[in-house]
């Protein structure tokens, strides 16, 4: 191991998820990847001066994922918090998000870190070797491989399988035996549904309705919900000030700011609906408000979404500008036209 | 002695009005949700990944396909964020623009289908609990908003091949048109 190349070692911040992570320049991995709507945060710098690792924005250009030392993101819990860790990256997130979101079965200790500012992140002893997660992602898989191997022994019935596994196996089955294995893979595949979106409405969507749920308590019994009306009211009381507000949000230089987690969206949604609930805005203009408070969707996302879908980097920097522009330009007509869509809606 | 009463009980009906509003959600959206869920996973994980692959490989090459059908269908089917990986089977030119399509889908379909996003899908329940409680049905909105997003979103994705030639102006480059078969 050369002297030169120091490790960092990583630790969660208060409240955070993970870690510690203890990363260093290896081979082509050389680049910390800030994926942060733009702004480089200061940890990054930090991880550069220690580890002599280059600091590439993935918001305007892509890093081939095996050049990625690093990546560092603010997500506050919907999906770049998992995909990064999919992708056997290691991921500090700047935010407090433990495991969250749809790719939330991938966020682990041994890969992800969050709530990380410069304070959690030192240079790391020597004695303390980063264990490659590359490495052990190789390990499992030929482990894997092993197992399999075990397994295509013929006999009758194995030990390893259950007996409707291994009739599942046999060439000739009978008509009966097809019956059962197509009800019990039907079976099946509902529970695996259920458990999946029991997992879903746990970690993802009650924690959100909590929040939500709080907002609208402190805003309603504290009184700032008069306060709220007065500004809302004539806001998103109207097709004008909601094409106003579609506006703002679809702003280029604002929209990715706004973006992450959809949470800025969500708020707002909840403050029109509680001023829908009281009856200080017309319900038909639920549709048009519906287009105005999210005319900045997915535009912090565009890279990673790029990247989903194979683009080359020349694409992501090209699609990035690209895609704000026409979010932009299209943002005040949905909203318009959603409009024109809610006459009759609850009349 | 009075006026303490008075700050604790204003302290603590803060978070009764939240408590009542959360129960009330847990009782009537979230069982709704999870049956929802329950289906649509069931569903998915039945006709499989590899159909709608081969829909996308066939829907590059036509705009109404790319911007409507495939995203619509994609966002279904594999949900939010895979349904971004379909477009691996774009020309580079395109891809942009698929992801401009995909991203909206994601929310517009949300309001009836709420597997597609569950994570965000408090931008359509936050307006809609609303309506819930004004005694309207929430479905009529879901419904508008779904279709105005059918035809919006397509709009949102053609109008980004013109941005992305736009860019590719400014930028001096240009992107490769070609559709390759093969993901």
């Amino acid at each position: 191991m050369l002297a030169m190349s120091k490790k960092v070692k990583i630790v969660k911040g208060s409240g955070g998820f993970g870690g510690p992570l203890v990363i260093g320049v290896n081979g082509k991995k050389d680049k910390v990847m800030y994926v942060t709507g733009g702004h480089k945060p200061a940890i990054v710098d930090k991880i550069c001066e220690i580890t002599g690792a280059t600091a590439v924005n993935g918001f305007e250009t892509s890093v081939p994922e095996d050049e990625i030392m690093v990546a560092v993101i603010d997500c506050g819990g919907t999906l770049r918090c998992g995909i990064y860790p999919q992708k056997g990256i290691p991921t500090v997130n700047i935010m407090a998000t433990g495991k969250s979101g749809p790719l939330r079965q991938y966020i682990t200790e041994e890969i992800y870190v969050s709530n990380v500012d410069v304070d959690q992140v030192s240079v790391a002893g020597e004695e303390e070797g980063a264990e490659e997660p590359s490495e052990t992602v190789q390990q499992t898989s030929s482990e894997e491989t092993e197992k399999e191997t075990e397994t295509e022994q013929k006999s009758t019935y194995s030990k390893d399988k259950k007996i409707m596994e291994t009739r599942a196996e046999q060439e000739n089955k009978s008509l009966l035996t097809k019956i059962g294995l197509g009800a019990g893979k039907v079976i099946n595949t509902f529970y695996q549904a259920a458990r999946d979106a029991v997992e879903t409405m746990l970690h993802t969507v009650i924690p959100f309705m909590g929040f939500v749920a709080l907002l609208i308590g402190i805003i309603q019994g504290s009184g700032i919900g008069d306060l709220f009306a007065n500004i809302m009211s004539p806001l998103a009381g109207n097709i004008w000030g909601l094409m106003a507000i579609g506006l703002i949000c679809s702003l280029p230089f604002l929209s990715p700011l706004l973006g992450p987690g959809g949470v800025i969206g969500q708020v707002l949604g909840t403050l029109i609906g509680v001023e829908i609930g009281k009856g200080n805005i017309p319900p038909n203009l639920a549709l048009p408000a519906l287009f105005a408070i999210n005319t900045q969707n997915a535009a912090d996302f565009i890279p990673v979404g790029l990247g989903l879908a194979e683009a080359e980097t020349k694409t992501i920097e090209v699609g990035v500008p690209s895609v704000l522009y026409s979010r932009f330009l299209n943002g005040v007509p949905r909203v318009f036209v959603a409009w024109l869509a809610s006459f009759g809606l609850y009349k | 002695m009075d006026f303490i009463v008075k700050l604790a009980e204003g302290f603590i009906n803060l978070f009764q009005t939240g408590a009542d509003t959360f129960i009330d959600w847990m009782g009537s959206i979230v069982p709704l949700v999870l049956m929802l869920l329950i289906a649509m996973n069931t569903l998915i994980q039945l006709v499989g990944e590899n159909r709608i692959n081969k829909i996308a490989q066939k829907s590059a090459g036509n705009p109404l396909l790319r911007y409507m059908v495939l995203p619509f269908l994609g966002s279904f089917m594999l949900a939010n964020p895979m349904v971004h990986s379909l477009g691996r089977f774009m020309p580079e030119k395109y891809k942009p623009s698929y992801f401009a399509a995909a991203g909206q889908f994601a929310h517009t379909s949300n309001g009836i289908f709420p597997h597609i996003n569950p994570a965000e899908l408090f931008i359509f329940l936050g307006i809609a609990s609303g309506i819930q409680q004004l005694g309207l049905p929430m479905t009529d909105l879901a419904i508008r908003y779904l279709l105005v997003g059918l035809v919006m979103n397509f709009i949102g994705g053609w109008v980004t091949d013109f941005t992305t030639s736009y860019v590719e102006k400014q930028q001096k480059v240009k992107l490769s048109k070609k559709v390759h078969v093969e993901g």
